[in-house]
């Protein structure tokens, strides 16, 4: 079977974010199955056998999640859609939000037929205005065409679903730190056990999932889980959208099959590395993974490939560098975002990203020492593992592998009085002014 | 505290197989068999944050360190605290606590109980790694009184969640993220609750300072006295600090029979009184003072030359003091007993279950398990009658408390209507002006004896007085010497001598023993187990 796009296939013309355009091309048909002739037990073992994997991050299972909601609670049940997208690098959710909202509505009802919820939120990036004014535009749209709302599409089926805007905190893209924020307080994760599927928003089960692993769910009921599981690796199949941005010659959004090769991703789709330039280095799951080398890119973009390659797909955000790069600079930049972004209740997150941005920031204006780069590995060491969430883990992750990948460019800046960016505007220096970058 | 049910639990500590009730957390079961955790962000009287991570230990459950405050035990669990994963974790966050800490020890008021330089002294590395500027974060006034030494805050969210929790006010929260995270209150609205005193105690750290004890002694420099509140009926239990013989601060003692962890700011700051400058030091008579040694004699005399004598007793009185005046007017014919009680306040109570009492005084139980119940109602009419007819020639009154009122407008008027009086009084004031005698009393919180509660729960009080700060003898001494001259006594006792006697003359009190009320106190329903004659007389 040849590879069909679910996501983009028709991003380029005009209307195709409408409610007619989405019809014509058989929108809502799974949605109308699910709800008049679908089992929920038959949903959940669908998704479960088609091996879906979360697009968010973690690439849990999705059947397998909504497994862990009990079935028999007097609680309401909710779905919280993840719609933070804030992962550095990572930009795909949106383009299915901006262009091809009613996809993920129909996934919605798909997902709350199987685990029997009747209000869904999608708690959306605060930055995303226009996506969530279109999102917002095709929620209306469906309530008054008896999509959602009280007997969505003639069945007996209620399903409320509301949009919430955050306000711009990485954090809250942590599926426990949107709960928190969806619920008035501070965007803050909580502690697991319990998880979200028994104990989530307002106390009752819900489902968390991210945009694009709900888009999936149409798809895998109109070809069925078997014909869903042949597209790319089996253990995680389906089709992908991989962002890549950075040093090429046409960043973007590509719709490929799970496991396309990374050099492919970024010779062939991306338009191979910019100005005839040479590739030094590519973190491939948004910046929160394991820097790979120029010479460890000969690998499949598809979960198990990139942890046997010792990173992950995470947000499946691909970001280029070229041979121009200083590595100095690139942890700079990346420490400063998880410094930033740190919500700062962990001990270890709280200190270390802070500490880690420090002695970036020195190495790079010509302070460092050559012990700092054992400094950073035992910094991220103490780090791992040892909080709430996983934000400590993701900060760690690119600091340890880019200092210990690029001890030359390190060696070289600690040598040379700072970054070549540091030395070219201070020339005259020897390192030392107390400035930034 | 987490729930627990009486089903065990068999697990492994350390390597070896240990059981527990089932619910308990590790951290609690840990301490069970001697093992203590350390911890910053848990509170037994707090929901669990799970933030600080300092509590981290090594699981078979789990490829990470785990936390022990959150994580419960179960069949089967084997934990390390000890490992070197579990010392990897734990040395890992005290390198993190202090990176940015301040290490203003030498200025830091918290200094000598601060939970950061105790874990510091027994897990942190004893050299920095730290080669930054530290973060800089706000100082400042978050209410009336308690200021934030924000570089000093390790974020546990301990006070936050008091405020939640506890008082129910909500002041508090933390601003900002990261490692620029620090407590603070919303514009305009400081932090000013009745309770809001119990947030700078169990901040771990010197973040939360008392203005009012700010820089007022080291810790290590004062001397401790376990006793309880005067401030109302509820009767929390307390640490009363002085230096050099002077009360510095009021700190709560737990006792989850009375006030849990917690006291109110009432309490807390309502010890000033001691030090005012009206207060009464001195006997005097109309003729002039009388030395501190001849006080029990004036107080003889007078007595014996009184026909008929009225007592007015005060619910501030221990049941020690009452009892030798229920002694004295029993050997006295014409003799009788009254009380006075302060007006009553309003009652405040809080979300987290703390109360405190509308009846601003500590011991109206004692007085009339002592004196009757009526001692406060038809006693009190009788004796008013009495003084307005003429018909008793002496007051002898006990005007205790903070004092300032007297004994209260109505009796104040009638004490200065009686053609004798003897004046027991903490101020100077009106009531005692042209008494016959006046002798000082002693406040709540230099009292020695027992006190009943609202829940008829006997507590024992201490005096912080030191014995070089006792220029002027208690009612204790003065009642009994008085008794001695009467030939009613052999010699004095200690307040646990005498207690011994109430418990041997009265029911209600029959059984109970100083030692046998411990420090938590007992219920006075609650007869202890036969423990052999204690009782430490002197
Ligand atoms: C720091 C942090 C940020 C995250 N941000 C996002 C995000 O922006 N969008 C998202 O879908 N998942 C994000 N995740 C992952 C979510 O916690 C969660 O795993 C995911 O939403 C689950 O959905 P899925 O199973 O469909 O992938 C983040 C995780 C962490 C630790
Ligand atoms: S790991 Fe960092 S971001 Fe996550 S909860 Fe802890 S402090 Fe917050
Ligand atoms: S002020 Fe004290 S109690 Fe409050 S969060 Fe900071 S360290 Fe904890
Ligand atoms: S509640 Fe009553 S006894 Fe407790 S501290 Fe306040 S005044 Fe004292
Ligand atoms: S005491 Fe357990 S995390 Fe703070």
């Amino acid at each position: 079977m040849s590879f069909r796009k679910i996501f983009t296939q028709h991003i380029h013309e005009e209307k195709c974010h409408s409610l007619s355009f989405y019809q014509k091309n058989g929108g809502y048909e799974q949605a109308r199955k699910s709800l008049h002739d679908w089992q929920p037990d038959d949903l959940i073992e669908t998704v479960k056998a088609a091996n879906l994997r979360g697009r968010g991050g973690a690439g849990f299972p999705t059947g397998v999640k909504w497994g862990f909601v009990p079935k028999n609670t007097d609680k309401p049940k909710y779905l919280a859609v993840n719609a933070d997208e804030s992962e550095p690098g990572t930009f795909k959710d949106r383009l299915i939000m901006e262009k091809n909202p009613h996809l993920l509505l129909e996934g919605i009802i798909i997902c709350c037929k199987a685990v029997g919820i009747h209000h869904a939120y999608i708690y959306i990036r605060g930055e995303f205005v226009f996506a969530a004014n279109r999102l917002q535009n095709a929620i209306d749209r469906a309530y008054s065409e008896g999509i959602l709302g009280e007997n969505c599409l003639g069945s007996d089926f209620t399903l409320d679903v509301t949009l919430h805007r955050g306000a711009g905190a990485y954090i809250c893209g942590e599926e426990t730190g949107m709960l928190s924020s969806l619920e008035g307080d501070r965007g803050q994760p909580k502690l697991k056990p319990p998880f979200p599927a028994v104990e989530g928003l307002f106390g009752c089960p819900t489902v968390v999932n991210n945009v694009e692993t709900l888009a999936n769910l149409p798809y895998i009921l109109e070809i069925g889980a078997e014909a869903y599981g042949k597209i790319g690796p089996e253990k995680s199949p389906g089709p992908k959208l991989f962002c890549v941005s950075g040093h090429v010659e046409k960043p973007g959004v590509f719709e490929l099959p799970m496991g396309i090769s990374l050099r492919t991703l970024i010779d062939e789709h991306a338009g191979g590395v910019w100005k005839g330039r040479k590739l030094k280095a590519v973190i491939p799951g948004g910046s929160s993974a394991h820097v790979l080398r120029a010479d460890e890119c000969d690998v499949d973009m598809d979960i198990e490939s990139l942890a046997a390659a010792g990173t992950m797909l995470g947000s499946a955000g691909v970001i280029v560098m070229d041979e121009t790069t200083c590595m100095v600079d690139a942890l700079l930049n990346i420490m400063r975002f998880y410094h930033h972004e740190s919500c700062g209740q962990c001990t270890p997150c709280r200190e270390g990203t802070g500490w880690l941005e420090k002695i970036a920031h020195r190495i790079a204006i010509g302070e460092g020492r050559m012990e700092d780069m054992d400094l950073v590995t035992e910094v991220c060491d103490r780090m791992v593992g040892k909080t709430i969430c996983a934000l400590a883990d993701a900060a760690a992750f690119p600091a340890e592998s880019i200092v210990n990948k690029f001890r030359e460019d390190f060696v070289a800046a600690i040598e040379n009085g700072g970054s070549p960016a540091w030395i070219k505007r201070h020339p005259a220096s020897t390192g030392g002014a107390a400035t930034h970058v | 505290m987490s729930d627990t049910s009486n089903e065990l639990i068999s697990w492994n500590l350390n390597g070896e197989v240990v059981q527990n009730e089932s619910g308990m957390t590790i951290m609690e079961a840990a301490k069970a068999h001697g093992i203590e955790i350390p911890c910053f962000c848990y509170h037994p009287g707090l929901s669990i944050a799970g933030n600080c991570r300092i509590c981290m230990v090594e699981s078979n459950r789990s490829p990470k360190p785990i936390i022990s405050c959150s994580e419960r035990i179960a069949e089967g669990l084997e934990i390390q605290t000890d490992s070197e994963k579990a010392v990897d974790a734990r040395d890992s966050v005290m390198e993190f606590q202090l990176i940015n800490h301040p290490l203003d020890c030498p200025v830091c008021d918290k200094a000598g109980e601060c939970v950061l330089q105790d874990h510091s002294y027994e897990h942190g590395p004893d050299r920095s790694r730290f080669v930054e500027d530290k973060n800089i974060r706000h100082t400042k006034e978050l209410g009336p009184t308690i200021d934030i030494w924000g570089n000093r805050c390790i974020v546990c969210t301990r006070c936050v969640r008091f405020c939640d929790e506890i008082s129910g006010t909500s002041e508090l929260c933390v601003v900002e993220r990261g490692d620029r995270s620090v407590v603070d209150v919303f514009p305009g609205i400081p932090i000013d609750n009745a309770m809001a005193g119990n947030t700078v105690d169990i901040c771990p750290v010197g973040a939360l300072i008392s203005t009012d004890f700010k820089y007022e002694a080291r810790v290590w420099n004062m001397d401790r006295t376990t006793s309880v509140c005067g401030g109302c009926s509820r009767g929390c239990n307390v640490e009363v600090e002085a230096l050099d013989g002077f009360v510095k601060r009021l700190m709560p003692r737990e006792n989850l029979d009375v006030n849990d962890w917690w006291m109110c700011d009432h309490g807390r700051y309502g010890w000033r009184h001691l030090y005012a400058d009206s207060r009464q030091v001195t006997a005097q008579t109309t003729e002039g003072s009388v030395l501190p040694a001849e006080a029990s004699k004036a107080l003889q005399q007078t007595l014996e030359s009184s026909s008929s004598t009225g007592f007015l007793v005060d619910p501030f009185m221990t049941c020690e003091e009452l009892h030798l005046v229920k002694q004295l007017a029993d050997s006295m014919t014409g003799s009788r007993v009254a009380g006075w009680l302060p007006a009553d306040g309003t009652e405040e109570s809080f979300p987290g279950g703390f109360t405190i009492s509308a009846a601003k005084y500590p011991n109206r139980k004692g007085v009339e398990e002592i004196f009757g119940a009526d001692v406060f109602g038809s006693a009190a009419s009788t004796l008013l009658n009495d003084i307005a007819s003429g018909s008793v020639d002496t007051v002898v009154a006990f005007v205790g408390g903070h004092g300032f009122d007297g004994a209260g407008a109505e009796w104040n008027a009638a004490l200065s209507s009686a053609k004798n009086r003897v004046v027991f009084t903490t101020q100077q004031g009106a009531w005692s002006e042209g008494a016959h005698l006046v002798l000082p009393a002693t406040a709540p919180l230099e009292k020695e004896g027992v006190w009943i509660n609202e829940d008829n729960r006997a507590q024992r009080v201490r005096s912080c007085r030191s014995l070089t700060d006792q220029n002027f003898p208690s009612e204790l001494v003065i009642l009994q010497e008085v008794q001695a001259h009467m030939e009613l006594r052999s010699r004095s006792l200690s307040a646990a001598g005498v207690f011994r006697e109430l418990s041997e003359s009265s029911s209600a009190f029959e059984g109970h023993s100083h030692s046998s009320l411990g420090d938590h106190g007992t219920p006075l329903s609650q007869k202890p187990a036969a423990v052999g004659s204690e009782g430490g007389e002197s």
